[in-house]
């Protein structure tokens, strides 16, 4: 799916990430994780080119992105933020089908796949005609969710997709989305500083520190072997609820 | 038979319908005056001697000063007008005069202007000059009766008008001449002075010697006994090209010459000012008088009056509106792509914001005659002027609500994949829509009141009562221009409150 070679950025004069070499697999979710301005974040955006790379090619499906095939490119990635980044001049449905809208779908086949998606993400079907600021944070969140999967993209990115949630509605769109992972089989790649999380959703773990990755492999690998002093920290400093291993 | 007789009937009667005006058109002539009253008077007269014979006339009135009249007749926007000797030589001929020329004789500034491709009648008969004048009773007290006797009275206050404060002959070399110590002097509009000295809040003003206030208020004015002032007679200015294009109206209103007494000019002017007479009755009663002309007076009856106030609504109202939508279009359709620009690119965006608002701080007035050399006179210059000032508030507000948009908002619309046209069109621009408004609300809003001063340059709407209303004292007619006006920008203010809830996402309010 993406295959990164030697991939490096800097913010002035520090380094966010240093040349890391990796590939994430079609049908995997991966979720990268670390503390704060440990590069994980800067890893997604260079994915879809908010940000882009000092050096090092990525590549996306076979082939290499570059700033003129990234906009078709990015129409075959869904990509979810914090809060959901929703277009507050925009109902619901109208955020959810505005690409495809731009695209020239019609009505018909538009609003069948935005309740498909409603279903999908259990999303009531009244608040698809409210706009952002009349939707609990939750909504917002699935409705960012049905947004990245409109036009059935080939991969989800999600940068803390429940990061500013409180912790029942956090519990239940968790739920929600793990479903949303199997039933859809999609390649995944998600960002998060929560173990929990990180449990939840990944079948293969990447452990971020000070710009490069320390450990990756299953959860429990991490768990177990520690590669070193720092991942059993980071590790030990969190509650693990819902671990099985 | 029958049929061809009708053929050839029906067009000898085209050809006449097509032909005529080729053969009748009716000569047309533009006459000017100054914003105070005998110039209108006089401006009055020429346009009843033109249209004695025949002619299609039209008075631009009040125009704001003799820049404006002279731009103008340059431009062939106004044929003729009434200027006066004192002026032509310090104003109209000061760069002739700079450059060598000697100007000693009234036959010299003819040869002059003629130069300039202007013709200058003989005198109309009187001489307005400069003076100063003082209340009476006030004169009286302090025992003023010469320029000179102001020496002894420093801490008189003068107010002088715009014009004789920045004359080559008005107030700093008079000071200069008669070692005049006062320090408390002020610009202030002719008419608002004589109020001025009414209630003491001024004792000193300058006034033309023809001024009808000078009986009414019982000023006194005070004898130059040192012979400053030049002497001001009336003349009238015309375009030379009029004397081929319209020979028998050149010849109508040259009537005027020698014509007019000085007791004759103040009781116009009085007829106007304090019997508030139509302009255009009292110089056709002159003229009936004086020549034994028969021209037709204007009805004063109440119902005619009345008349005349809706007329003059109706049609300041549609000036007006027609001067802000312009201008205000315009300016929209110019300054959200600069504010677009802007927005975009940091080096435009600072170059675009200065140059706009360097625009603002000009004053409006001197905007105003930019513009007349580039657009004349009337309705278009004042729709240049009202557009520059127009683009600022808009291109901020676009500047502004375009650069607020989050950069969360901005980042989602870019990685669900939209082009940059249509990230624009369909997440930044209705983003930044309720700032736009703002900006274009404000525009209209001030372009509503900026518009007034339109009148200055002929462009009329809701200025022009208001001028005319200031000219003769008359608080009736500046309320028939300050009312409608303060109404517009209400409903201006409505109209947007409209649009706002129209076309603004309900999901940017805040409520």
């Amino acid at each position: 799916m993406f295959a990164l070679q030697g991939v490096s950025k800097s913010f002035g004069p520090v380094q966010v990430l240093k040349p890391t070499t990796v590939e994430f697999r079609t049908g995997e979710s991966t979720v990268l994780i670390g503390p704060s301005g440990c590069g994980k974040s800067t890893l997604l955006r260079l994915l879809v080119g908010l940000v882009d790379a000092d050096g090092g090619t990525i590549q996306f499906e076979g082939t290499p992105i570059t700033k003129a095939n990234i906009m078709q490119m990015r129409q075959r990635m869904g990509y979810v933020i914090q809060d959901g980044g929703l277009f507050p001049h925009l109902t619901a449905r109208e955020n959810v089908s505005l690409l495809a809208s731009h695209l020239g779908w019609e009505k018909q086949r538009m609003d069948q796949r935005v309740e498909e998606l409603a279903d999908l993400t259990r999303l009531p079907r009244l608040a698809l005609d409210r706009y952002p600021t009349q939707m609990s944070g939750g909504q917002r969140q699935r409705v960012g969710i049905m947004r990245a999967l409109m036009l059935d993209p080939s991969v989800l990115l999600l940068d803390e997709p429940m990061g500013a949630l409180d912790p029942l509605v956090r519990f239940d769109l968790q739920e929600d989305l793990r479903k949303i992972f199997r039933t859809l089989a999609k390649t995944a790649i998600m960002v998060t500083h929560d173990m929990g999380e990180a449990a939840f959703f990944g079948d293969r773990v990447m452990m971020f520190g000070e710009g490069e990755i320390v450990q990756e492999g299953r959860l429990e690998d991490l768990i177990q072997h520690p590669s070193n002093e720092y991942v059993s920290r980071f590790i030990n400093a969190q509650r693990l609820p819902g671990v099985q291993s | 038979m029958k049929k061809l007789l009708h053929l050839v009937f029906s067009l000898f009667l085209l050809s006449v319908c097509v032909l005529r005006p080729a053969f009748a058109e009716p000569p047309k002539i533009s006459v000017g005056s100054k914003a105070f009253t005998e110039s209108v008077v006089l401006g009055e007269l020429i346009c009843h001697l033109a249209r004695e014979q025949g002619a299609k006339v039209e008075h631009r009135a009040e125009l704001g000063g003799t820049q404006f009249l002279w731009q103008a007749m340059a431009a062939g926007k106004i044929d003729v007008y009434v200027d006066y000797t004192g002026t032509i030589r310090e104003e109209l001929l000061a760069e002739v005069i700079k450059s060598g020329v000697e100007i000693r004789s009234e036959a010299d500034m003819r040869e002059a202007l003629a130069k300039m491709h202007v013709r200058m009648s003989d005198r109309l008969g009187f001489n307005n000059t400069y003076a100063l004048g003082m209340r009476d009773a006030t004169a009286e007290k302090l025992g003023i009766k010469t320029i000179n006797d102001l020496r002894n009275h420093p801490d008189l206050k003068f107010a002088f008008s715009d014009e004789f404060m920045e004359r080559k002959d008005g107030w700093r070399p008079l000071a200069e001449k008669y070692k005049l110590p006062q320090k408390k002097v002020r610009t202030m509009d002719h008419n608002l002075a004589y109020r001025g000295l009414e209630h003491d809040a001024i004792q000193l003003t300058d006034l033309y010697t023809t001024d009808a206030e000078i009986e009414f208020y019982k000023l006194r004015t005070l004898e130059d006994d040192q012979g400053y002032f030049p002497t001001y007679y009336a003349v009238m200015l015309m375009r030379d090209d009029l004397q081929e294009h319209a020979p028998e109206i050149v010849k109508s209103i040259l009537r005027l010459e020698n014509l007019i007494e000085p007791h004759e000019m103040v009781s116009m002017t009085a007829k106007v000012r304090l019997d508030r007479e139509m302009e255009s009755n009292v110089a056709a009663g002159f003229l009936n008088d004086k020549l034994q002309l028969d021209i037709p007076l204007k009805s004063t009856s109440k119902s005619a009056e009345w008349m005349r106030i809706l007329g003059r609504l109706a049609k300041t109202t549609y000036e007006h509106l027609f001067l802000v939508l312009i201008s205000l279009s315009l300016a929209i359709v110019v300054a959200v792509p600069l504010g677009i620009v802007s927005a975009r690119n940091e080096n435009i965006g600072n170059t675009v914001l200065g140059v706009v608002g360097v625009i603002q701080t000009l004053p409006s007035m001197a905007l105003l005659v930019f513009m007349i050399p580039l657009f004349g006179l009337g309705a278009l210059p004042a729709i240049a002027a009202l557009f520059f000032y127009s683009l600022l508030p808009i291109v901020r507000n676009t500047y502004t609500g375009l650069t607020q948009i989050p950069i969360a908002i901005r980042e989602s619309a870019l990685v669900i994949g939209l082009d940059r046209a249509a990230r624009l069109r369909l997440v930044e621009l209705p983003l930044a829509l309720p700032s736009i408004l703002g900006g274009i609300k404000t525009s209209a809003v001030i372009n509503v009141g900026t518009a007034t001063i339109g009148a200055l340059i002929g462009a009329g709407g809701y200025g022009s009562p208001i001028l005319t209303g200031i000219r003769l004292s008359s608080i009736s007619l500046i309320l028939q221009g300050a009312i409608p006006a303060a109404v517009l920008a209400i409903v201006v203010q409505f109209g947007f409150g409209w649009i706002e809830r129209r076309f603004v996402s309900p999901g940017l309010r805040t409520s």
